[in-house]
């Protein structure tokens, strides 16, 4: 529960901070990460989907929202190709399925995987395949973002200048 | 942020059975429970002792509790913002000026879910009568002072576990402005000075404070409160807070002795 808490007060700030003024201001915000993750890690950990989700219900509800799924298989590889050590929370040590980290984080992120997918269907979120090529993912990214956002259209201040 | 779909009503109190709470849900939790700690017939019970700054909680707190380890009990005591985890972060976020209404809110329910988790059930489970110096009515009262949408503060605090008893200390601003002046002066954040009702701290108190009162009594009702009249003398407030705990324990402890009485009446 305090983990949850704890990136729910982070969240509020970063949201009444750094998300709704530029809005206001009419900008474009990209979010690494939203709330959807803690819907699935939270969920992952044994908290009540439905709590969270009225937890949240504070936060701005996104225009558009991309998920980039991997099998846990790559999305482990990539890992341990770049880092040396999982962090403990990402691989969910706290719940103390496994002692081993590699595996306790298999066994984590796969469940959590699994709630995203329910995710996918509850909130419509946008699948991109991300076992592809950064660039191939890219393109899609770049696709689908183009049918929401018109990117070509300057606007320029209404405001005269002083 | 509710998917359209699952848009449900929030978990409502159930209102059947009679606890000593009056509502049947003393020692439950009130709304969506944490999963993964079922709370299944724990022998302890949860006292809380409610009601604004300065209106005595401490030491009728301190009273209680010499009593009832006299009498024999195990007692833990809690408080708000006490826990190990949040307190520093409170006190280092409070001093730097970027907390709103929803960080702040955030920030109590980190600190009681922290507390909750690692003293009051644990300290449930074993027996013991728990003290809470002030429960979530607090955070309830000054979050909706403050604007926070009402229903969402009570569904964030769904994962509260109903208290067996709640004392709700009740003043009047004029008594407790007396008082608090007579102690230790009034204070940025119990003067409500946040909110900016301007820059006197006098007023802005008895502003702020008097918000305080009308939202702690219209929850009176709604949490079934025991409401305590706080003007009064501290032994004489001691002695009703003694008279209804003592009502509440015994017989909850020592249930075959009453049955066996009622045995020997009936013949």
């Amino acid at each position: 529960m305090t983990f949850s808490l704890l990136h729910a007060t982070d969240f509020a700030d970063r949201l009444l901070y750094k998300i709704i003024p530029p809005l206001k201001a009419g900008m474009i915000v990209l979010a690494d990460r939203y709330a959807y993750t803690a819907f699935a890690r939270d969920a992952t950990r044994g908290v009540d989907r439905q709590w969270v989700r009225e937890l949240y219900s504070f936060a701005v509800r996104p225009d558009l929202a991309l998920y980039f799924r991997v099998p846990i298989d790559t999305s482990v590889d990539r890992l341990l190709a770049r880092r040396v050590k999982l962090k403990f929370y990402e691989s969910g040590m706290d719940l103390g399925w496994s002692t081993n980290p590699v595996e306790s984080f298999r066994m984590f992120q796969g469940k959590v995987l699994d709630e995203y997918d329910q995710l996918v269907t509850e909130f419509g979120l946008e699948v991109i395949d991300a076992a592809g090529s950064i660039t191939d993912q890219q393109r899609v990214v770049r696709n689908v973002i183009a049918q929401h956002v018109q990117i070509t259209r300057m606007e320029l201040s209404d405001d005269e200048p002083i | 942020m509710t998917s359209p779909s699952d848009a449900q009503p929030p978990a409502a109190p159930a209102e059947n059975g009679g606890g000593a709470n009056g509502d049947g849900l003393a020692g439950r939790y009130y709304g969506r429970s944490i999963p993964y700690l079922p709370l299944e017939g724990y022998p302890g019970k949860l006292i809380a002792i409610e009601g604004t700054d300065g209106v005595g909680r401490s030491t009728q707190i301190q009273l209680l509790r010499e009593w009832l380890e006299v009498r024999g009990y195990g007692v833990v005591e809690t408080g708000w913002t006490r826990s190990m985890l949040m307190q520093p972060t409170i006190e280092l976020a409070k001093a730097s000026n970027t907390l709103n209404k929803l960080t702040f809110v955030l920030l109590y329910a980190t600190d009681f879910a922290d507390r909750l988790e690692k003293e009051i059930i644990p300290a449930l489970k074993a027996g013991f009568v728990v003290l809470s110096d002030r429960y979530i009515f607090t955070a309830l009262a000054r979050a909706g002072v403050r604007g926070v949408d009402r229903l969402w503060l009570r569904n964030l605090y769904g994962f509260a576990i109903a208290p067996h008893m709640v004392f709700y200390l009740n003043v009047d601003v004029k008594t407790l402005i007396g008082r608090v002046l007579a102690s230790r002066g009034m204070d940025f954040w119990e003067s409500g000075m946040d909110l900016k009702h301007g820059d006197d701290i006098y007023d802005s108190f008895r502003a702020y404070q008097n918000k305080l009162l009308r939202e702690y009594s219209s929850m009176a009702d709604e949490f079934h409160f025991r409401v305590v009249d706080a003007r009064r003398p501290v032994d004489r407030i001691q002695d009703e807070l003694r008279k209804n705990v003592a009502a509440f324990l015994e017989p909850a402890e020592r249930p075959a002795d009453r049955s066996a009485e009622g045995l020997v009446f009936q013949r």
